[in-house]
C-alpha cells in the first residue's frame, strides 16, 4: 500500500499542499478567531440589534454545509466586482464559517466569567472597554481553550473542501497524485496521516498552552 | 461625612431599602446588622453605583456621592485571578487613575508592605490564603484613593480564628480617617469593633441604631439589638 518508492514521489508534491492547507488554517482560524471573539462579545452585549444580528449570522452559516458557503463564496464575490484567487476566497469562507462556531464558544466563556469580575472592576473605576478587554475576555478565553482547541483542529480538516473550488491543498495534491500513480489507497493513507500529523501537533500546542494556565494558576 | 437621606430602593415592586437615612463620619464605624435579605448588600451596592436608587439623596461633605469617592471590599474578595496580586492593585491605578507604571508600582508596593504582602507580589490571587486575599482586596480598593470603604460580609468567607485580625483592620481603616461601613451579621465581629450598630429589619428599614460602647453598657435599652445578637447566639 505505502512504500518507499510512493513516499519519495508523493513528497514533494504533498509538502507542497501541506503548506497550503497551513496557509488557509492559519489565515482561517485568525479570521475565525478575531471575528468570532468580536460576535461573542457583542452577543453579550446591550444593543439588542447587535444581537440580533449576530444571531441570524450563527443561524445562517450554521444550517448551511461549509461546502455550500464556500461555493458561494466563489461565485457571488465575482457578481459583486471582487475578483480575487481561489485560495483567498477559501480562506475568507473558512474564516468566517469559524468565526459562527467561535462566536458561541466566546459567548459561552464570557456568560461563565463571575459577575462579580465585572462588578469589582466597575467599582474601581475602569472603563467598560477595558472591563471587556482586560478582565472579562482574558478570563472567558482561558475558560473556553479546549474548545477553541476542536474549533481549529475542526478547521484544519475542513479546509480540505477548498479543493473543490480548485485550491491546490493537501487533499487536492492527494487527489492529483492518485491519477499520477493509480495507487489511491497509499496516496489517500498518506494524506490521511500528514493530516494527523498537523492536527496531532495542534493539538499538542493546545494541551501545553492549558496546561501552563493551570501551573501558573494552581495553587501551592 | 457621609450622609444618607430617605434611600429607597425597588426591585418591581418589592422594596428593599425603604427611607433609610444615615450619618457616618470619617473615623467611624457604620455596623449594619440584620438577617440575610434585609438590603444590608444592596446599601452598599448603592453607595458603590452598582444599583441605582429611586429616591433619595446620597452626599459626601455636602456634595452629591461620586462613584470614585467610595470603595468596596466583597464577600468573595473578587480579585482578578489571572492577574498578579501586584497587578491587582496597578492595573485600575494606570487604566482608570492615569498613574504611570512606575507611580503604580510604588502605590501598590507600599500597600502590599502595609498589608504584609510585600513577598507575594508576583503571585496570583489563587496562591493565597483567604486572609491574604481580603487584605489584597482592602489594598486594591485602598489605592483607588477612596473616602468612604465597604465591607460586605468580611468574615463569612474566612476561618472565624480571623475574626480578630478582620476587626483590628477595620479598626485601622476608621483610625486613617476613613468612612466605614460594614454589612454582616457576625456578632463574633461586632463585638470586637468599637461601631454605630444600625439594625436593619424586614422591608429595608432600620429598626433601631446605637452605639456599641451605649450597648454594652445598657443592651436593655436597645431591645431590638439585643433581641437579634441573642437569637444568632443561640
Amino acid at each position: 500500500m505505502i512504500d518507499l518508492a510512493l513516499i519519495t514521489s508523493a513528497a514533494p508534491q504533498l509538502l507542497r499542499g501541506v503548506l497550503v492547507t497551513l496557509q488557509i488554517a492559519f489565515c482561517g482560524s485568525l479570521l475565525g478567531f478575531f471575528g468570532g471573539t468580536l460576535l461573542g462579545i457583542a452577543q453579550t452585549g446591550s444593543s439588542k440589534l447587535l444581537r440580533f444580528l449576530v444571531t441570524m449570522y450563527v443561524t445562517i452559516i450554521r444550517g448551511t454545509p461549509m461546502l455550500l458557503q464556500i461555493m458561494f463564496f466563489f461565485l457571488m464575490l465575482p457578481n459583486l466586482g471582487i475578483h480575487i484567487a481561489p485560495l483567498p476566497t477559501a480562506i475568507i469562507a473558512i474564516g468566517l464559517n469559524s468565526s459562527a462556531y467561535i462566536s458561541q464558544i466566546v459567548r459561552s466563556g464570557i456568560t461563565s466569567v463571575s459577575q462579580g469580575q465585572i462588578e469589582a472592576a466597575t467599582t474601581l473605576g475602569l472603563s467598560r472597554y477595558d472591563i471587556t478587554r482586560y478582565i472579562v475576555l482574558p478570563q472567558a478565553l482561558r475558560i473556553v481553550l479546549p474548545a477553541l482547541g476542536n474549533e481549529f483542529i475542526t478547521l484544519i480538516k475542513d479546509s480540505s473542501l477548498a479543493s473543490t473550488i480548485g485550491v491546490l491543498e493537501l487533499y487536492k495534491r492527494g487527489e492529483i497524485f492518485v491519477s499520477q500513480s493509480y495507487n489511491a489507497l497509499g496516496v489517500y493513507t498518506l494524506v490521511g496521516l500528514l493530516y494527523l500529523l498537523i492536527t496531532s501537533v495542534v493539538s499538542l500546542l493546545f494541551l501545553k498552552l492549558e496546561h501552563s494556565y493551570r501551573k501558573k494558576h494552581a495553587r501551592n | 461625612m457621609l450622609e444618607i437621606k430617605k434611600l429607597t430602593k425597588c426591585f418591581g415592586s418589592q422594596k428593599i431599602l425603604n427611607e433609610i437615612t444615615l450619618a457616618v463620619k470619617p473615623g467611624e464605624i457604620a455596623f449594619l446588622l440584620g438577617p440575610s435579605g434585609v438590603g444590608k448588600s444592596t446599601l452598599l451596592r448603592v453607595l458603590n453605583n452598582l444599583e441605582t436608587i429611586d429616591e433619595g439623596t446620597l452626599l459626601l461633605d455636602g456634595a452629591p456621592l461620586k462613584p470614585h469617592d467610595v470603595g468596596m471590599v466583597f464577600q468573595q474578595f473578587n480579585l482578578f485571578d489571572h492577574m498578579t496580586v501586584e497587578t491587582n492593585i496597578t492595573f485600575s491605578l494606570i487604566k482608570a487613575a492615569g498613574k504611570t507604571p512606575q507611580e503604580a508600582q510604588l502605590i501598590a508596593h507600599d500597600l502590599l508592605t502595609r498589608y504584609g504582602l510585600s513577598d507575594k507580589a508576583l503571585l496570583y490571587p489563587s496562591h493565597l490564603s483567604g486572609g491574604q486575599k481580603q487584605r489584597l482586596a482592602i489594598a486594591r480598593s485602598l489605592a483607588m484613593k477612596p473616602r468612604v470603604i465597604c465591607l460586605d460580609e468580611p468574615t463569612s468567607a474566612l476561618d472565624p480564628m480571623l475574626t480578630n485580625y478582620v476587626a483590628q483592620t477595620i479598626q485601622d481603616l476608621a483610625k486613617d480617617g476613613y468612612v466605614v461601613l460594614v454589612a454582616s451579621h457576625d456578632i463574633g465581629l461586632l463585638n470586637k469593633l468599637g461601631c454605630t450598630i444600625y439594625l436593619m429589619k424586614t422591608k429595608g428599614e432600620i429598626a433601631q441604631i446605637a452605639k456599641s460602647s451605649d450597648f454594652e453598657k445598657n443592651p436593655a435599652n436597645y431591645p431590638l439589638i439585643k433581641k437579634f445578637i441573642e437569637g444568632h447566639q443561640e
